[in-house]
């Protein structure tokens, strides 16, 4: 550079919390020594305006502007224009974003720092901030074994590598096993994912570990030492044969999880007739033995000597792998938090996983549409036994897009809706099928097709939220604002469906803890870099795939599970991975920008 | 037919309440969880629409902000927190503005300053009144009392004289308001070209118009219905005090002290309970805003409950003193009432809070009109 800088450096550091435990006055300490810089200013020093702005690079003649803060993007287009007005490139100016770096604590205030010395120095910290390679542990831990976490799985063991997948539950497959068709193509979700359930089960390089949890991780990348808590099955894997006699002789039972509480199931249980794998385990919190001592029918029940073992442990395994990816999924909102839709009040008004089970030929009205119904002991479940409703409303955004509960859009709602609406004429021809929308979001390759299919069929798609349902007459009353008609719709439905929601699963915190990896403030992992590194974290050797990063339909979690594998199989081939970026000392950085300054 | 925009509206709205208007996104949860919206009147949304598209014309010929008794649903169950309760009533601030010919009304509701110092003149007017210009006509301040021992109100308030002036000041908020409730009317009904209504139906639910000023059956259909009782005492209240002191204030302001089962008396105390009834619920609602409906309170809200307060405060102390023989404080707390009533009723009734009474029972009653409207 011909003419020598003179920079104004300017702290966005918002006022109350926003900003977390930022020192910014240690901040700026370092950077008045600095001889290009000319003064240092604060968010509260004045207003920020263009006026003022542009006041201050033409009173110091300045030719840089650098704004460091959490989210500094907020006011670049005001300093743009204002250098823009004075007569300067507004391409002179460098946005030091501490939120995008990952850069929350006090903790990281050497990273900080090494941001702020790349801005002065005009260093791309990209290019002067390179951790270096450390060996790598060809072996790859996914936690989480839905379809995010199987794809991950099967494109590295397809590189005849080493792959432990976790699974919380007794069953791989996820979300994705308990669907009945996948939008937009209405393909049989069970039909693309079984056979992958089975490839792993039966692949040499997949170690499948089900019903563990992460207990702790230690070492670095390349080399991670986890301990992982086995929870006791209490069946032994090996030897069950899956008859099922055990679960027709015990007396306990428990809402059915894989059946989202549709039905119920026996405290020994196989999750799903597909489960993989196709072994049964005993749900502790159930079963009469482990509370009372006495009963033990399934052990007397069982043809297979010793293969049921009421009193096994839980215990701890350690892996030792070289690279993680965390595939842990979604939950979704918890409909009863809104109730003015009635949601567990009454017992026609459904959440959107409950749905799909009775959708599903595998569930438990083989995929015909009935009432829900009380069973003997008073259970609410859904048999074939009671009538098929005939006007069936569906409602969307149910705590998505809302301040109140989650404010980010679920993304998945609206498709899976009008696959709902479809499938309802598909199963009852005669049935009259309401959606009440408010924004339909059908952003997908095939979807606005889908969507322009799906009204052709005849579902009336109302836009226009309804606020409330009630009961009256032994039916559901829905009131709703026809806003594209101006009328106000008062309907009676037989059948509620609510379009819930996705939230981050309850684990997501103390695995992000455990891992190191930030959540945002809705409780998703963070990725690396929005556009350029989705399934990255800041720390070297751990990924994120699939939902647990954001609301996710299966193309696009499929799509990042292998994305994930292929940072692994890299490093793998390699040999190597890269360290975290929070290893590199200031020290380091200052070293390498001042190799790199004479070149640029 | 052209249709003008003012994208300044917006702007405008928020000097008469507060709320994220612009933050709405048109879902209906407001529209739809509202127990009054109907048919062909429905709103909150459709008003926010308008605001949103500066649609000034059509929001100033609207009536339904008018059939809003504010029970907060729609705000609290918003997914935007845009505030749609606070719109309408804000709304109707502005609405009381546009009907309001004289300009008054907006300086009041968006200035302070303006608004305080007309009601200082007028006190001020009031107590020159009582202090000077009366006792030069020789109506003056004396110690002696009744035989009974009550004090002679009469002889520095005498009756003929704050009669007449009682019915000036309502001839003057009655041409007001009956002023603007004509061009409330053109507004409403009258400019519509597409649509017009009989004479027979105007005659035919005119008793819609007394009824709902009696008991504001619509404020009633809120899922809380505690707000309607309290709103109501403090109507009757206000309303039986107001035709007692100007129509009959002869009857009321008497020298001589009447039994307590005189009507006298027992409607003077019901009209005060009524009236401290309905304060105290809405003061101390204001105060915790637990309450969305007391949660935004415009310097309006607050100016007309401390006046009326006042008020309340000041006459009962005046009947104490008056019965009890005491002249000097019975003078003092009877130049206080007026200082307060004169100001209250000559610039809340017409141009702020007050002018409800009379836009909420009309806009029913165009309500009626509109839908027995038959194209032209």
């Amino acid at each position: 550079m011909d003419q020598k800088d003179s920079i104004g450096f300017f702290f966005y550091n918002l006022p109350e919390s926003m900003d977390g435990p930022i020192d910014y006055t240690a901040l700026a300490r370092y950077v008045e020594p600095f001889p290009e810089i000319v003064n240092i200013w604060y968010y509260s020093d004045f207003s920020w305006n263009e006026e003022s702005i542009r006041k201050k690079i033409e009173n110091h003649n300045l030719n840089r502007i650098i704004i460091a803060g959490s989210l500094p993007g907020t006011v670049k287009a005001l300093f743009s224009k204002a250098l823009t007005v004075s007569g300067r490139s507004p391409q002179s100016l460098v946005l030091v974003s501490f939120n995008k770096y990952g850069i929350r604590t006090g903790k990281d205030m050497e990273r900080a720092k090494a941001l702020i010395l790349c801005a002065i120095k005009d260093i791309p910290y990209e290019i002067a901030a390179v951790p270096e390679d450390v060996p790598v542990n060809p072996a790859t831990l996914i936690i989480g074994a839905g379809i995010s976490g199987i794809q991950a799985a099967l494109e590295i063991a397809g590189s005849n590598n080493l792959v432990y997948l976790l699974e919380k539950t007794g069953t791989i497959g996820g979300k994705m096993a308990t669907f009945d068709k996948t939008f937009p193509t209405l393909d049989c979700a069970a039909c693309i994912l079984t056979p992958k359930m089975v490839e792993v089960n039966q692949h040499p390089s997949i170690r499948l570990m089900t019903y563990c949890q992460v207990q702790e991780v230690q070492g670095e990348a390349g080399n991670f030492s986890v301990r992982i808590l086995q929870k006791a099955r209490k069946v032994n894997v090996s030897t069950c044969i899956g008859c099922g006699t055990c679960a027709e002789k015990c007396p306990a039972t428990a809402p059915s999880e894989f059946d989202a509480g549709t039905t119920m199931r026996k405290a020994i249980y196989i999750p799903f007739p597909q489960a993989v794998p196709n072994k049964y385990l005993v749900d502790a919190e159930t079963c009469i033995y482990l509370k009372t001592g006495k009963c033990k029918a399934c052990v007397k029940a069982c043809p297979v000597p010793d293969c049921i073992n009421l009193d096994e442990q839980d215990k701890e395994v350690i892996l030792n792998v070289g690279n993680i990816i965390v595939a842990t999924g979604y939950k979704t909102f918890d409909a009863g938090k809104m109730e003015q839709y009635g949601y567990g009040k009454f017992p026609n008004v459904l959440n959107a996983l409950e749905f799909e089970r009775i959708l599903n030929a595998s569930g438990p009205t083989g995929g015909n549409i009935h009432y829900r119904s009380q069973d003997k002991k008073g259970n609410w479940v859904f048999t074939t036994e009671t009538e098929k409703p005939e006007k069936l409303a569906i409602i969307h955004c149910v705590g998505s897009r809302d301040k109140n509960y989650n404010k980010y859009c679920s993304r998945v709602c609206c498709m899976y809706s009008l696959k709902f609406a479809h499938l309802i004429l598909d199963k009852l021809p005669e049935a009259e099928v309401f959606e009440y929308f408010i924004d339909m979001r059908s952003f997908g390759k095939g979807y606005e097709e889908f969507y322009e299919r799906i009204k052709e069929e005849g579902v009336s798609i109302i836009r226009g939220k309804t606020a409330k349902v009630e009961e009256k007459n032994g039916k559901l009353l829905i009131r709703g604002e026809d806003i594209l008609n101006s009328t106000l719709i008062e309907n009676t439905v037989d059948m509620v469906i609510l379009s819930t929601g996705l939230e981050p699963g309850d684990d997501n915190k103390k695995i992000g803890q455990m891992l190191g990896i930030p959540t945002t403030e809705c409780g998703w992992f963070e990725e690396a870099n929005y556009n350029t590194d989705p399934t990255g974290t800041f720390r070297g050797g751990i990924m994120i795939a699939g939902a647990c990063q954001g609301p996710k339909d299966i193309p696009d979690s499929v799509a990042q599970g292998a994305a994930a594998a292929a940072r692994v199989i890299q490093s793998i081939l390699r040999g190597k991975v890269s360290k975290d970026i929070s290893s590199l000392t200031l020290s380091e950085i200052e070293k390498r920008i001042n190799e790199l300054s004479p070149v640029i | 037919m052209s249709v003008r925009l003012n994208p300044d509206l917006r702007n405008e709205l928020v000097r008469f309440g507060i709320g994220d208007w612009n933050a709405c996104y048109h879902c209906g949860t407001c529209t739809a969880i509202c127990p009054l919206s109907e048919e062909g009147f429905l709103f909150p949304r459709k008003k926010i629409r308008l605001m949103q598209m500066g649609l000034e014309s059509q929001l100033e010929s609207s009536v339904e902000p008018w059939l809003c008794y504010y029970c907060g649903d729609c705000t609290k169950t918003c997914p935007r927190d845009a505030n749609p309760g606070e719109l309408m009533m804000s709304l109707r601030r502005y609405l009381t503005s546009t009907y309001d010919w004289t300009g008054l009304s907006k300086k009041f509701y968006t200035s302070e300053v303006w608004e305080l110092a007309w009601i200082l003149f007028f006190a001020i007017l009031v107590v020159i009144s009582f202090l000077v210009v009366l006792p030069s006509f020789g109506y003056q301040y004396t110690a002696e009392l009744t035989p009974e021992g009550g004090v002679k109100v009469n002889s520095f308030a005498p009756i003929p004289i704050v009669e007449a002036f009682d019915w000036i000041m309502a001839l003057i908020v009655a041409s007001l308001l009956i002023s603007n409730i004509i061009r409330m009317y053109y507004k409403i009904i009258w400019k519509n070209s597409k649509t017009k209504v009989s004479l027979w139906v105007h005659i035919r639910e005119f008793w819609l118009l007394i009824f709902n000023f009696a008991v504001q059956p619509k404020f009633s259909k809120c899922d809380d219905k505690r707000y309607w009782l309290s709103h109501w005492f403090l109507m009757s209240g206000y309303t039986i005090m107001f035709i007692v002191i100007v129509v009959y204030l002869p009857w009321f302001q008497t020298e001589e002290i009447l039994p307590v089962w005189d009507p006298q008396r027992w409607l003077g105390y019901y009209a005060t309970f009524g009236l401290l009834f309905g304060l105290t619920v809405a003061i101390i609602g204001r105060f915790r805003k637990k309450d969305v409906k007391f949660q935004f309170s415009h310097i309006s809200d607050w100016l007309f409950l401390i006046m009326l307060t006042l008020t309340v405060i000041t006459g009962i102390l005046i009947h104490i003193f008056r019965i009890n023989g005491m002249p000097m404080a019975t003078f003092i707390s009877y130049i206080a009432h007026m200082a307060v009533l004169v100001p209250m009723i000559l610039i809340e009734v017409p141009f702020s809070k007050w002018s409800h009474l009379a836009y909420r029972p009309f806009a029913v009653y165009f309500t009626q009109l509109k839908k027995h409207a038959v194209p032209k």
